[in-house]
């Protein structure tokens, strides 16, 4: 598997150089972004449903 | 019949007492070691499996990958005489019992993920995300590796579960229906005896290739974690 000698030969600026599909250390942070998102979607909806108890009641 | 079908998957107890574990123990207690540098034909054969697994399952491993390698020569020989021995009548086979084949998936699955975590761990956080992903399929194929790694485990223990429960199944009910054939109709009970002839050396064939494919399967997701 490709490691740390394959992510010099991609030069990447902005934002694509610490989120992109290529390097290892992109991929990371993909993942890393993507579990992220993931667990503030659950964190944001169960305020959600503590703030409006009438919603669990109907 | 119904009821007899699924007897031999019963756990054995005998007045009261469970008498798996000593039906587990079994396999090891039958392969003993020497302690002499040139023993008999049944320990030489056990020194030249032991060393062909080793060969042909330890050679792709790193120095860290190569530190399981007890563990892994010891899994493949656990489970091919388990299975073997299943094979005989009226035995009883742990490895069609998902308790047991998890209870082997399961730790070995957690210790290479937990290993790969620790040693390699920007590694095997990449390893979520194949390289050269289109952006739109990012975050769904994230979750779709997510979940593909957590049902390891599972696929191990049921692949061998479902593979050794279904050939001991078959060769029930093929044998039951040829001792049924026999007095309605003698030609068509020797196709059937024939067919579970074919079906016996299949089942040996199943036994050692399950085996081979369980640690093959721990072997290369540790080579993956190494």
């Amino acid at each position: 598997m490709a490691g740390a000698e394959s992510d010099s030969q991609f030069q990447f600026t902005g934002i694509k150089k610490y989120l992109n599909s290529y390097t290892l250390t992109g991929r990371m942070n993909c993942v890393l972004a993507a579990y992220g998102g993931i667990a503030l979607l659950v964190l944001y909806s169960k305020l959600r449903s503590k703030k409006n108890p009438a919603v669990k009641a109907s | 019949m119904n009821e007899n079908l699924f007897a031999s998957f019963i756990t054995p107890t005998m007045m009261g007492l469970p008498v798996v574990i000593i039906i587990i123990m079994l396999p090891s207690m039958m392969l003993t070691s020497s302690n002499r540098l040139l023993s008999n034909r049944f320990h030489t054969f056990q020194q030249w499996v032991v060393k062909m697994i080793t060969k042909q399952m330890m050679s792709i491993h790193s120095p860290k990958g190569q530190t399981w390698c007890l563990m892994l020569v010891s899994l493949i020989i656990f489970i091919g005489s388990t299975n073997l021995l299943g094979l005989l009548p009226h035995t009883f086979t742990p490895t069609t019992q998902l308790s047991m084949n998890l209870g082997m998936a399961i730790p070995l699955w957690a210790g290479t993920v937990f290993l790969g975590f620790r040693h390699k761990m920007k590694s095997t956080l990449a390893h979520f995300l194949p390289q050269g992903t289109p952006i739109p399929l990012i975050p769904m194929l994230i979750i779709i590796e997510t979940i593909s790694l957590f049902i390891q485990p599972m696929a191990l223990a049921v692949r061998l579960t479902a593979n050794i429960t279904a050939g001991h199944l078959l060769m029930h009910l093929i044998g039951g229906a040829t001792l049924v054939l026999t007095s309605i109709s003698p030609p068509t009970a020797m196709i059937t005896f024939i067919i579970l002839v074919l079906l016996t050396i299949l089942e040996f064939a199943v036994a050692l290739i399950q085996a081979y494919v369980f640690t093959l399967l721990v072997s290369l997701y540790l080579h993956d974690n190494t």
